[in-house]
């Protein structure tokens, strides 16, 4: 009995030693330099300076000429977006871009926050730091940076920003914001040396952040957000109080994972799965596997070829356009493939969809974005470094990768909040900004209530 | 004895099917005729070329990307400034002119192909010959070696049809969905019917290998015989014992030094390569009228897409230079005369939507897939082509390998590069055969 006692107490240390251990390993990075040539040995020009998005009747003749030199190919009889973005319809959505979207209007609605640019590792970074007009009485407004993805920009953040800066609810938290956009995206320079990955843009973004005078800060992220924002928890989890992530496909399945894989449909309250685990999640093969291979040619060549792919398509706003758009019907719903206008405004305005197109199209940025895809899948990926800092998941119904709870929690061990949303998609913030808005103060005030214990 | 050998004459074949691919409704009867065709241009078509690449916005490569990232932008510039400046396309169209171009409706589109007789028949045997090409080639790729095949050695001389499948180049783009290469093996199998040819010999490469290879199997009495110079293996049992047991003890399951040479390591040769160089493919067989769409308003774009290929697949390590290593095989006139091919024609979409019409159902689950090869076959095995079959491998489903040569150098593009060693092997191949 003595000896029993003795051994358990022997392994429970074990364990307890080597989680502590694990606990105490933290993802380490060293500086980066990515201008042109050779870093100058004068110190780097650390200002942060104003910026504001242009615009010129330059830039809209040239878009306009370009438009009018576009061949289509007509889509096949019958295959709506089977085969891609259905030429038939994007005719359409091209004739309201030539012909009633409001390129300066935009301009001025992505002005109404203020956007900064400042030099980190000799480049450019962009980004937006919105401070809350009305911060209560004995409080202090919550330090947030939400990072992006591909294909979309700060600007996906826009609808969801008013509902964390305005103070309508008393009992809410208040939230200053900051957006910023990841080198090679958007208005943020692009890396001009190979190796710019996530792990750098989170460094950077750490960089910004305390020189904006932050010291501990909460994140949010999807798509890659989600990868960025989480190593910026695995760099400085005692910075990172909160990381909030509507996306958080697994990188290597675990034994939990695994298990569940094989014996989840039939043992669902085994791993915990709930109905629509089992819909989204079985067959395997065909929902994981094939799924995953129809929609991941893109990943494919931009993770090999960034440079080729990316060439036709800053010539050609229809292309671009085509090539994004695509995205933001299918990852919103699968079942817009079959139809023939690809769902695309039934949750979108064709005025944001098209903005967030023309922030790829103005800045010439769509070929770096792709680089990025090379970048992060040439390391391999994953991080496997367990997160220990408090995460809040939103689970949306329509993400590209449905992942369960138990999944999450593979990585995520310190899981605060997994939300079943009851709507949405890929691009959760711009489709659906309240239930992200709500979900964040809720896991914002979980966390912030467990602090001031 | 007899229901044995019954047995094995009904899986020699594949069914014909039919189809029709036009607009709308099938008409009841079809034009049978063929016209001649001549290849044309005009000054409109070249401003607007020069205008579309004058607009082109460059972006910078990464400092020493080389073409690691795809085609590199700085030595994209150089091609670009050649065909702007140079590039003389009434010139090359005149080339193209020299032999002749037909176009003749088959299931409901127009199909192209040039026709090219030899000059000296008499006392000569003439053997006629189909040559397929494939992606992102053209009938074009086969100009070096046409003049090679229609001159006559040892009395042997060829007398070959170069087609266009539909959706390349000047044959008319299929209209319905599911337009797949037993669709225009089926049509090319018309064609050749229709030009009055009973027997006749097949060559192909990458698309052009699978089509002729359907051919075959639907009208192996048609087919005197088939050269290919790529061939896509079957992942069988066959193959994967070879590849568990080969790099030990090559000899026993039928590879030789040389495929062993060429094979293994397996996984970082084939399986990382494949995955490096196949995003192309990827994407092509899932979503094509989105890749195609930004490629058919961009040149730039469309000769960066088209281009890369003929550099990596030329020799993969040509990734590792500045200039992809694509002058050292090709001459900038040739690239750009196929480049301008899927140019003029618009036809980079319905291009690529042919790699979602093959693989967009499991292609092992496919009838021809598992429906051997009888006709006699010969092998060109060149060392850089994308992947690497061994003759065990070939022989699983080519069941009369006549022959098969280790070629000594030479990429994917084998007519293009090398047509004096594809062309030698051809002969001997064909020599072979009609031999017995």
């Amino acid at each position: 009995m003595f000896t029993e006692v003795l051994l358990a107490l022997v392994i429970g240390g074990l364990i307890y030693f080597l989680v502590q251990r694990s606990k105490n390993q933290v993802l380490t990075t060293e500086d980066g330099w990515w201008g042109s040539g050779a870093p100058r040995d004068a110190g780097e020009d650390d200002t942060i300076r104003s910026f504001r998005v242009t615009t010129s009747d330059q830039e809209l003749e040239d878009l306009y000429r370009r438009i009018d030199l576009t061949r289509p190919f007509p889509s096949l009889e019958d295959s709506q977006f089977n085969y891609g973005f259905n030429s038939q319809y994007l005719q359409k959505v091209v004739s309201y871009w030539r012909n009633e979207f409001d390129w300066r209007k935009q301009v001025d609605k992505l002005n109404q926050y203020p956007h900064f640019k400042t030099k980190i590792e000799g480049i450019d970074i962009h980004y937006l730091h919105v401070k809350p007009k009305k911060v209560p009485e004995g409080t202090s407004a919550v330090p947030l940076i939400m990072v992006h993805g591909w294909p979309g920009s700060f600007y996906e953040f826009y609808g969801l920003i008013p509902l964390l800066t305005d103070l309508s609810n008393p009992h809410d938290l208040v939230f200053e914001v900051v957006c910023p956009s990841i080198p090679g995206y958007g208005f943020s320079e692009a890396p001009h040396k190979k190796g710019f990955d996530s792990v750098c843009a989170a460094r950077i973004f750490h960089k910004l952040m305390k020189r904006l005078g932050f010291q501990q800060y909460y994140a949010h992220g999807g798509d890659w957000g989600w990868l960025v924002t989480t190593n910026m928890a695995q760099l400085e989890p005692k910075t990172v109080k909160g990381l909030h992530l509507n996306f958080a496909p697994p990188s290597k399945p675990g034994l939990s994972m695994a298990l569940s894989m094989m014996l989840g449909r039939h043992f669902p309250k085994l791993f915990g799965f709930t109905d629509f685990d089992i819909q989204r999640l079985f067959p395997c093969m065909e929902k994981l596997v094939v799924e995953f291979i129809k929609e991941t040619g893109y990943m494919h060549i931009q993770a090999t070829k960034p440079d080729t792919v990316g060439r036709g398509l800053n010539d050609s706003p229809v292309g671009l356009a085509a090539y994004i758009l695509e995205k933001f019907s299918t990852w919103t719903s699968h079942d817009f493939r079959n139809l023939d206008d690809g769902g695309l405004t039934r949750k979108f305005s064709l005025d944001d969809l098209l903005t967030n197109v023309m922030i790829y199209w103005t800045s010439g940025c769509i070929i770096s974005s792709m680089r990025f895809y090379k970048e992060n899948f040439g390391q391999g990926l994953d991080q496997h470094l367990i997160v220990y800092v408090p995460t809040g998941f939103a689970c949306f119904p329509n993400e590209l990768m449905h992942t369960p709870k138990l999944w999450v929690k593979q990585k995520y061990r310190k899981l605060v909040t997994f939300t079943p949303m009851d709507r949405g998609g890929h691009f959760a913030a711009m489709e659906e900004p309240e239930l992200m808005a709500e979900d964040i103060q809720k896991f914002t005030k979980i966390v912030e209530g467990k602090v001031k214990e | 004895m007899a229901y044995i050998v019954y047995k094995r004459k009904k899986t020699r074949t594949i069914p014909l099917g039919d189809g029709w691919w036009g607009v709308g409704e099938k008409t009841l009867s079809e034009d049978q005729k063929i016209y001649p065709f001549q290849v044309e241009t005009s000054d409109k078509e070249i401003e607007d070329l020069y205008e579309r690449i004058d607009r082109t916005r460059y972006a910078d490569p990464l400092e020493d990307g080389k073409f690691h990232y795809g085609f590199n932008s700085t030595y994209l510039k150089k091609v670009v400034s050649y065909w702007r400046h140079e590039f003389d396309w009434k010139k090359q169209v005149a080339v193209l002119n020299k032999y002749p171009h037909f176009k003749t409706k088959i299931e409901g589109l127009d199909v192209h192909f040039i026709h090219v007789r030899p000059p000296h028949r008499e006392n000569q045997k003439v053997l006629p010959i189909m040559i397929v090409h494939g992606w992102p080639g053209s009938f074009y790729e086969f100009y070096k070696i046409l003049p090679l095949l229609t001159q006559s050695r040892d009395g042997v001389v060829f007398e070959v049809i170069c087609p266009s499948i539909p959706g390349y180049g000047f044959s008319e783009a299929s209209h319905k969905q599911g337009f797949n290469s037993l669709a225009a093996a089926r049509i090319f199998l018309k064609l050749m019917e229709r030009l009055g040819f009973s027997q006749f010999y097949l060559q192909g490469g990458d698309w052009g290998s699978l089509i002729t290879t359907n051919m075959a199997q639907m009208k192996p009495q048609c087919v005197n015989g088939l050269h290919l110079n790529m061939c896509m293996s079957n992942s069988g049992f066959k193959v994967l014992l070879s590849l568990l047991i080969g790099p030990y003890l090559p000899f026993l399951v039928g590879l030789s030094r040389e495929d062993v040479r060429r094979l293994f390591p397996f996984f970082e040769k084939n399986v990382f390569e494949m995955l490096r160089e196949s995003g192309y493919f990827h994407i092509q067989a899932t979503k094509p009228d989105t890749a195609g769409c930004g490629v058919n308003d961009s040149p730039v774009g469309l000769a960066a897409w088209i281009l890369e290929k003929f550099s990596s697949w030329a020799d993969m390590k040509n990734r590792d230079l500045e200039d992809g290593g694509l002058e050292r095989k090709f001459s900038l006139d040739d690239l750009l005369t196929n480049v301008m091919i899927y140019w003029t024609t618009g036809s980079i979409t319905s291009s690529m939507r042919f790699y979602k019409e093959n693989l967009g159902s499991n292609l092992n689950n496919r009838v021809d897939f598992k429906t051997e090869i009888f006709v006699p076959t010969g092998f060109a095995a060149f060392p850089n082509e994308l992947m690497y079959c061994p003759k065990s491998w070939a022989q699983i489903r080519y069941r009369n390998l006549q022959s098969y040569t280790f070629m000594p150098r030479g990429g994917h593009f084998a007519a293009f590069e090398e047509p004096q060693l594809l062309a030698d092997d051809l002969f001997n191949f064909v020599k072979k055969v009609e031999k017995s």
